[in-house]
Parts: structure tokens; sequence; C-alpha cells
């Protein structure tokens, strides 16, 4: 008998990366399946190209990050740049080129969506480390870029094709419409089921909420980073919805609620592990962080969206929210008050910097 | 899974329902002049000398205390021999030939209830450091040391949580002999002047604690209470049972008995009845086979044991040509050893065989499963990224000292990444 050498614990639960991966994909399940059904041929298209770029551009990316052996056969060579090569090299790429698929809209030219996904997988992923070292959330990463680099297809100024290629229910508020008008445009329910123009996976709330309910059910997500940013978002968006119209200040929640890319940004983007803070405190932080920024954004920024911009800023603060100095996992009382006070300061920054209207 | 692992799969009913075999008969049984606790020792019979059973054979010497070693059968001492003890060191071994008559020595008698009721503190600390008392529930740290506190002790706590997987050592005790556990518990309170004891059990033992429950109405002169702590792991660890039974948070590093509070596992205090009423020393203790790679068996025997004798009783090992990992204790935090020539002592309980399955490690993704799980709170994932850059400053800003090294990290990672290993590495490097 030949007996091994190991240190303690001998025995490992069956949980595996790859199942949590394969969870977030199942979860895309009913945005994709809605997408293509609003957008059909157009969805498919453009879902395919990003899968072949991201797994695609991952895998050649990978083997030039491996030492090979010495070798004199290519092929020899080729294959031992392989060997740590697994299965959540696919579907890690996989899940960010969905993701990515779903945050842009369906008449964005196919060139358009290489170079997006490109620069995800191999300026925000690859050139970090690969796999778990990345600090930008890929598919926001790649949006962002497109969204800078090739302004002019987003803003609704693209006249080749669709007025409102770009354009999400919410273009309507920051093109000058006033917000009860809004609603006449596009009811809280249609913004709810998915009847709106928008990009493709962002415009069904209920699809989204789907998703959530499987990743929450099977714990592959943290609810910790949803709840925060929802809450803060909700609080803050609601006050200003009290200001502004004090009549219809649910409704208004309701409609930044549901059009635009924050739920969907909320369940599959802002709940990627590998870009989160690793504590209890750290995660209902970045939530806040988000929920603030994108409420910044939508109210005084120039874009109408901010979901993705909010998430890579956030991002950048999760290395000092993990800081050993100060991260902890226990919730303490001081924790407690400066979350409060924090969404409280915020909330007074909304409530008296949105003088007129939006 | 992103959340708080609390339950890991124990393998406890299938070992339960195994018969127990009774193998007190050894031709051989060694004694290891040294322990992980005590680096020297000398014995103080020569080759040829008969011994009986319960006779003093020797001393180990730990840094600020002694320990008789006592022979558990009668015979001749023949000489040395090299084997294993339970920390997978090779140490020196005295050899007793067993002559199967089991003649008790002199020194044994049992004493009377009136003889006990006159003994004072100083008499208990006496006995129980003569019988070579030790924690049996892993520690092996020297039970009188524990009672010899000058601190006011309000509760003495019968552990009898025994949370990891594998081990029903404890669960069989309590099934048996409900009453020498609580004698025991009375002797501990009587040596420590405690007023109130405490018997921690898990939830789902009902049939232990109907047994207690039953036990004790024989002792109502005593106030002692069974009470039921959750079924998780590491709840066996004592300041996570204290905490669930007592409801008293007891900072890491504190001695227990500041707060009034004495701990003993069960087995260390059915040992402390025996000492106190029949004058004996741990003479046998339950052993349990178990693993993927063996027959699995229970064993009743005797102190000095060669667990080897044990495996060919049992059956010997499955699938001999896969290799094996040979584990003493628990699998979450048992000791790893290399041969099987393991020498049973007070602290040897069970021996885990597992054919090799290795793990393949990926790349962490920051779940933080670990995180949420670690029963300190520390984050060991951030302390894996500060051992890998060697920042001395970063590992003493996350604490790695506090790692009780429950395992809990590298179970739960799903990424498969040794965890608990890192800590290990990290707390030697912040030294």
């Amino acid at each position: 008998m030949q007996a091994i050498k190991q240190t303690s614990p001998y025995i490992r639960k069956t949980v595996t990366t790859s199942r949590m991966m394969t969870d977030v994909l199942i979860a895309l399940i009913p945005v994709v399946a809605f997408a293509i059904y609003r957008f059909g041929f157009d969805a498919i298209i453009r879902i395919l190209v990003s899968l072949v770029v991201m797994i695609g551009l991952e895998a050649v990316a990978f083997g030039m990050m491996q030492k090979p052996k010495a070798s004199e056969k290519f092929m020899e060579r080729l294959k031992s740049r392989y060997e740590k090569y697994s299965i959540n090299n696919v579907i890690v790429p996989a899940i960010s080129a969905i993701i990515f698929a779903m945050i842009i809209p369906s008449k964005l030219p196919i060139y358009a969506v290489v170079v997006g996904a490109s620069f995800g997988i191999i300026v925000a992923k690859m050139l970090f480390g690969g796999l778990g070292s990345n600090i930008f959330n890929v598919a926001a990463a790649g949006r962002v870029f497109i969204g800078l680099a090739l302004t002019d297809m987003f803003s609704g100024k693209y006249v080749d094709v669709d007025l409102i290629a770009g354009g999400t229910a919410l273009t309507t508020l920051k093109s000058g419409l006033l917000f009860p008008q809004a609603l006449n445009s596009y009811s809280i329910l249609d913004l709810f089921v998915g009847n709106v123009p928008g990009s493709m996976g962002e415009i069904s709330a209920l699809a989204i909420l789907i998703g959530l309910a499987y990743l929450l059910i099977r714990r592959s997500a943290d609810y910790r980073v949803v709840l925060s940013a929802v809450i803060t978002f909700s609080v803050l968006i609601l006050l200003v919805g009290l200001k502004l119209y004090p009549d219809q200040a649910l409704s208004y929640l309701g409609y930044h609620l549901f059009a635009g890319g924050l739920m969907f940004g909320v369940v599959y983007m802002i709940t990627d592990p590998v870009t989160s803070p690793v504590t209890r405190p750290g995660r209902w932080i970045y939530g806040l962080l988000i929920g603030v920024l994108v409420v910044l954004i939508r109210l005084f920024g120039a874009y109408p969206e901010g979901v993705a911009f909010a998430l890579l800023f956030s991002n950048m603060f999760v290395p000092l929210i993990d800081y050993p100095k100060w991260s902890t996992n226990k919730v303490k009382p001081l924790f407690v008050v400066g979350y409060i006070l924090v969404l409280a300061v915020f909330g007074l920054v909304v409530f008296f910097g949105v003088g007129g209207a939006v | 899974m992103i959340a708080k692992t609390k339950y890991i799969p124990d393998g406890k009913k299938a070992l339960k329902e195994l018969p127990i075999l009774h193998y007190l008969d050894a031709d051989f049984v060694y004694y290891p002049v040294t322990s992980a606790r005590c680096p020297e020792g000398e014995t103080c019979v020569r080759g040829g000398q008969f011994v009986k059973v319960g006779e003093v054979v020797g001393t180990r010497k730990g840094a600020f205390f002694e320990q008789p070693m006592h022979a558990t059968v009668s015979g001749e001492v023949v000489g040395y021999e090299k084997h294993i003890d339970n920390s997978g060191k090779v140490v020196d071994c005295l050899i007793v030939k067993n002559d199967f008559k089991y003649e008790l020595h002199e020194s044994i008698s049992e004493r009377t209830d009136a003889e006990i009721d006159a003994l004072t503190k100083a008499d208990y600390i006496q006995i129980v450091k003569d019988a070579g008392l030790v924690g049996l529930g892993g520690s092996a740290f020297p039970t009188y040391i524990k009672l010899e506190t000058e601190d006011p002790i309000e509760v003495v706590i019968a552990n009898g949580v025994e949370c990891e997987p594998n081990l029903i050592a404890d669960y069989s005790l309590m099934m048996n002999n409900p009453k020498e556990v609580i004698m025991g518990l009375i002797y501990a309170m009587k040596a420590s002047g405690a007023k109130k004891g405490v018997i921690a059990l898990k939830k789902k033992y009902k049939e232990i604690e109907e047994r207690f429950k039953f036990a004790l109405k024989e002792f109502t002169q005593y106030d002692i209470e069974v009470k039921t702590v959750g079924n998780f792991y590491p709840q066996g660890w004592e300041l996570a049972m204290i905490k669930n039974a007592l409801g008293i948070k007891i900072p890491q590093g504190e001695l227990l008995s500041k707060y009034g509070v004495l701990n003993f596992n069960v087995s260390t205090l059915q040992s402390i009845y025996n000492a106190v009423k029949k004058r004996l020393p741990v003479l046998e203790r339950l052993f349990t086979i178990s693993g993927d790679g063996i027959h699995n068996k229970n064993f009743r025997a005797r102190i000095g044991t060669l667990v080897t004798d044990l495996i060919e009783l049992a059956g010997g090992y499955k699938q001999e040509e896969t290799p094996k990992v040979l584990v003493l204790g628990g699998p979450m935090m048992g000791t790893n050893i290399m041969r099987d020539d393991v020498v049973m002592t007070h602290t040897t309980t069970s021996l885990i065989i597992m054919n090799n399955a290795p793990q393949k490690e990926e790349p962490c993704v920051h779940c933080a499963s670990c995180v949420y799980s670690c029963p300190v709170e520390i984050q060991p994932v951030q302390i894996m990224n500060a051992y890998k850059v060697k920042d001395k400053d970063a590992l003493k800003a996350l604490e790695v000292s506090k790692c009780i090294e429950c395992g809990l990290c590298s179970f739960v990672c799903p990424s498969k990444i040794h965890l608990t290993e890192y800590m290990r590495l990290g707390k030697r490097l912040a030294k």
C-alpha cells in the first residue's frame, strides 16, 4: 500500500466553481430567450459573434500566457500550453459574452460587437491574468469601451438604422420630455414585461427577476450586493420623485427601476464575485456605491444610463474596501451607522441637487 | 455556493450501526516514551521485569508538567521498538509482553463513597495527576492543570458534541455509560468547587439526551443540566460550544477559568470517574476504522495496541493498488500519517483510510464562501493573497493567528484551493 502525504482537511464539498458559473448561464436563459423572441435573428447573431470572440480570444490568450515545454515538435509545444485549460475557461467567458451581448442594442453593427468583446476579454480580463484576477467587469468594460469609442451608434443619431437603436426608455427623459408624459409613451407594465425599446437583455424586468430568483435559490449570487444596490437606488430615486412629482413618486420610482439597464446590471453584472469585495460589510458598501453612482449619473450626468460606468467605477474601489487594515467580516455597529449616514448624505445631495426638471 | 456553510456530511450513522469488536488481548502492547506534548521521557522498568495492570512504567516530561505512563496489561517488559505515535512522529516505545492474566497492581482498589466524600480539592488533583489523565477529546492537555486553577469556577461543562465527522467514540460512551460520565462530572465539580454542571450535546442526538435525563434522576441533589447545541461544525470547539450552551462569549486566547467555566470532554470525565472511584488509569478506548479504502470496523482496544493488528482484524485494505491517505482522528482536523504501525494512545480514537482522489485546483473567483464560513471571522482568501506576496504586516492585520485550523475554508472552497494550508504557512510567516 502506498501512503500519500496530505494535510487536513481531507474531505471537500462537492460544489465546484464550474457549477456556480453554470448556474449563471442557466439564469441567463430567460433573458436570452426574451431577447431572441423580441429581436429574432439580430439577437442570435450578436450573441453568437460575442461568444465566438470571447471564448476564442480567451483560449488564444490563455495559451500565450503559459510556458510551453521544450520540445522539437510544434504540436507538442502547443499541447503543453493547454494542459491547465479547463471547463472554466469556456463557461466564464461564455457568461461574459452573453452578458455583453445583452447590454448592446440589437442593431449594433457586427464589427462594433467584435471590437467590444475583444476589448473586454483581452484588456479587461486576460491582461490582468485571466480568470479570478480581473478587477474590472469584463462585459461592462467592453460595453463602455464601444460606448465611448463609437458614441454615435448609441446616441440615437445613427440615421442609417432605427432611430432608437441605442435609446432606452430613459433616453426619453434625458431628451427633455418631462416625466409624467414619458409614462404615456411607455407604461410601467410595458417596462416590466419588456415591451419597450432598449438594449437586448435589459428591457424585460420579468425575465431578469426569474433569473435572479434562480441565482438566489442556488446561492450562486450574493443577495447582499443586489439588495444593497436596489435599496440605495430606490431610496434616492424615491426622494427625487417626492420632490419633483409628489403625486407620482411611486410610478417615478417604478419607471427608473424598470427602464434602462439597472435591473440587468444589478442581477447579472454586479453579482460577479470576481470583481466584488470578499466580506459581508464590504459587499453592502459595494452595493451602496453602485446604487449611489447610478443615481448620480442618471440625474446629473451626460448619459441617460449609468450602470456600466457605476460598476467599473465601483470595481476600482474594491481593493480599497478590502484593504486588510480595516476589512472585516463582522457586521459592526459602526458599519451600520456609517451605511445609513452615507445613504442619508446622498439622499440630501440628490434631494437638494435636483433643482428644476431632470 | 456563496453562503455560510455550517453542516458537513458526518458519516456517523453507518459507523454507529457497526458492531463493536472487543480486541483487548494483543500479544504485545507498546507505550510511547515521549509524546507531542512531552518531548522527553524515561522508563522506570528493566527488561525482563514483570509489570501489572495500572503499574507505573515510566514518566513523560513536558515543559511544565510530568505525566506518568501506566501498564495496561500484566506481563514481562521485553524491550523497545520504534513506532508512530498519534502525532505521526516515530518514537521509542516500551514493549510489554501480555501474559493474559491481567493482574491488577496492588495500588488499585475501589474507593468507598465515604472515602470519596472526604476528598479535598488537593486530593482530587493528586489523583488525576497520578492517573496521568489528559484531555481525551484530542488535545491531550493534562487534566490536573485545568483543575488546579485558582479562579472561582461556577460551571463545569461536559463536551459531548464531537462535531468531527466519522468519530463515534464519545457517542458510544454516552450511549452506553451515561452514568459514569455524570459521576465524573460530579467529581470534577467537587474538585473545582463548581455549583453547576452542564452536559452539552448535539440537538440531533435525542436518544442520548433521553439517556442522560433518565440517568440524572438518580442525582437530583446536584444541579446538572443537559443543554443541546446545533448540529453544525465546528460546534465542538470549546468557545463555540460554551457560547451556545451557556451564552458566555469568551474571547479567543483567554483562559476559560477566568470566566468561571471549566470544559471537559465526556471521555475525560469518564476517566476521572475511573481514577477517583476505581483508582484506574485509562486502560481502553473505542477505536474506529473508517473510510472508503478499508473495511470499516469499531473496536474496543487496550491502550498500547498496535493499529496494524486492528487493520488486519478488520479485514485489511480495499483496492490495495490505489494509493491511500491515512488519517488519525477526524477528516477535518486529523493528522496525516505515512505508516500504519501506530500505537494506540489515550487520544487515538479513529483511523480513516481514504483512496487518494486528488482535487484539481482552479483559480480563486473571490466567491467569499471561506470568509462567510470562517468560525473565527477572519478572511482566508485575503490571508492567502497576503501570504503569496509574503506581506507580514497584512497577515498580522488580518489576524491570521486567530485561525483554529478547523479546515472549513478548504472544505467549502468551490475552486478546491487548500486554504487551510495557506493559513498554517501564514501563521508561521507572521510569527
